[in-house]
């Protein structure tokens, strides 16, 4: 064959491959419409952006509140802070499952392993906490100022109006989390507002002597003299500081919102399962991307649980209404990313086991190497979940992944 | 035989076997590697949408026997999840495009629906009683 008709040939092949290959990568093309369908979907479930969901009337507290968050004399008797669990470099949480409370060392996993006692529960990030329509505190929502009762277990002696103070008054009095049991403690065990005052008392006196400058600053920020400061003022600017460090921020999700930034095509996909066959929406909607109600999910137990021997009722402790047996407050969304592991007692290490358990727990259930109780509350949990188990569709490996790279999107 | 015609001779041959590289390659060659590469996506946006397709049957029916705010909550997330169906359109539309038969997208239909088949009857198999 000539050197022209080899040249002919060579273009004639060249012409079929790019012909093959574009037909081939339309295929993959772009769906436009998408980003605008999602778009429209976010903001009909209640988006709002950063900025707006920000609320702090006490914002000049906050300095001091830091001081007073990170100091060890919270404790009346322990060696321990608020700061100790509620760590940045594990997403305002503690890295960890069960939280290692008071008699430990370290932080996050060395504490773990340094003898601290654990809690029954995952320790919550606090991001968002105190945000504009953010009432629900704590897994079981034992603070819960959702509607005009304004529950919680001080009944009709709230210490504050505002939820997250209130919240506040509570770590500080829970044995084994931030109070030992020792002589003082066990005299005032019993839940009555006497012997809870005296505790406070002694916590604001402590407070008082061994942080005796930032107690100065508070006491003249709120035009009083230093003794007469009480617990609820210092729980005052810890919410203020709360409020201030881990509001939320502008996230890639916002940007997508406003149109300043596009997501990837996975992000995009996993945007349309969120809001679509998944049904997550359903739970996960509103401008923290929950409910703030509660929803029995079969995770798998993890440590000891609040009933003991790795049973945890739950929402139950708080209202002991057998409706409630096993229910949570559906966890908010931002920063996900960073606040592994995850479910009540941290029994799921990652997203997308996180996600399987919505739908297909019994693919992380070992039901054949656990013990009998075990197993039979997992089947309770099971039985109970009916609502969740009806309402979230089934998702293949490809919607998971694309799933996990659109809750990505709520990080900052 | 003249140059001019041997030239036109080969400028022929040229052309028939460009002609016989296109029909083998739209014909063939672009449905076989189409069907290799696409099948499993196409199998299971198959299922994935009669899946959201059940779905929306029942959410439209809940949202008759019991309305409520969740139920059509349901209703419009399983209304998005209808997109599904959309991916599957859109890939039966292209292999189409790429030389794929209506009849050969209806066999990996079948075929698909028939993985789950096969599934219940080797579950049968392990326990049906034998006499």
């Amino acid at each position: 064959m000539c050197g022209h008709s080899w040249k002919l040939m060579k273009f004639a092949i060249s012409l079929l491959l790019i012909i093959f290959a574009l037909c081939v990568s339309a295929l993959g093309a772009d769906e436009t419409a998408f980003p605008q369908i999602l778009r429209k979907l976010i903001m009909d479930n209640g988006f709002t952006p950063a900025n707006d969901l920000y609320l702090n009337p006490d914002e000049g507290l906050a300095p001091i509140g830091k001081v007073i968050f990170e100091s060890k004399k919270l404790s009346l008797n322990g060696n321990i802070s608020c700061q100790t669990c509620h760590l940045a470099k594990f997403g305002s949480a503690d890295g960890i499952p069960n939280a290692a409370a008071i008699a430990g060392e370290g932080e996050g996993p060395e504490r773990l392993l340094s003898g601290a006692k654990l809690l029954a529960r995952n320790t919550l990030p606090l991001w968002g906490r105190g945000a504009k329509g953010f009432t629900t505190f704590f897994w079981d929502g034992k603070v819960d100022f959702s509607d005009s009762k304004r529950f919680s277990q001080f009944g009709s002696n709230q210490p504050s109006e505002d939820p997250l103070i209130t919240a506040v008054h509570l770590p500080v009095v829970e044995i084994r989390e931030m109070l030992d049991e020792d002589d003082f403690v066990r005299a005032r065990k019993q839940e009555s507002v006497d012997s809870s005052k005296d505790v406070y008392d002694a916590i604001a006196n402590n407070l008082k002597k061994f942080e005796p400058q930032a107690s100065k600053t508070l006491a003249s920020y709120l035009r009083k003299s230093v003794s007469q400061l009480t617990y609820a003022d210092y729980a005052r600017s810890i919410a203020s500081f709360i409020r201030s460090e881990f509001r939320i921020k502008e996230t890639r999700l916002e940007r997508f919102v406003k149109k300043t930034e596009s997501l990837t095509s996975e992000e995009l996909r996993g945007g349309l399962v969120f809001y679509g066959k998944g049904r997550c929406v359903i739970c996960h909607s509103g401008p923290h991307f929950s409910d703030l109600k509660f929803h029995t999910v079969p995770f798998p137990q993890l440590g000891f649980g609040k009933n003991g021997f790795g049973v945890d009722y739950g929402r139950f402790n708080a209202t002991l209404d057998p409706k409630d047996l096993y229910k949570f407050r559906t966890p908010l969304l931002y920063n996900v990313q960073k606040t592994a592991p995850y479910g009540h007692s941290g029994s799921l290490a990652t997203i997308e086991e996180a996600i399987i358990a919505h739908f297909d727990p019994l693919r992380l259930a070992n039901l054949s190497s656990v013990d009998a109780l075990t197993r039979h509350e997992f089947y309770k949990r099971m039985a109970l979940s009916s609502e969740t188990a009806t309402t979230v569709g089934f998702l293949s490996f490809d919607d998971i992944a694309d799933l996990t790279h659109f809750l990505k999107t709520l990080s900052f | 035989m003249s140059q001019r015609w041997s030239k036109l001779l080969n400028v022929l041959n040229v052309m028939a076997l460009v002609i016989i590289f296109f029909h083998t390659a739209k014909d063939l060659a672009v449905p076989f590697v189409a069907e290799v590469v696409y099948r499993d996506r196409y199998v299971e946006l198959v299922f994935q949408c009669d899946n959201v397709m059940r779905d929306h049957f029942i959410a439209k029916n809940q949202v008759f026997t019991a309305p409520s705010p969740e139920s059509f909550g349901r209703l419009r997330a399983a209304e998005v999840g209808l997109l599904t169906c959309h991916d599957y359109d859109v890939l039966r539309k292209r292999l189409i495009a790429l030389g794929l038969s209506e009849n050969r997208l209806a066999q990996m239909g079948l075929e698909a629906i028939e993985e789950r088949a096969k599934d219940v009857r080797t579950f049968v198999e392990t326990h049906e009683i034998r006499y």
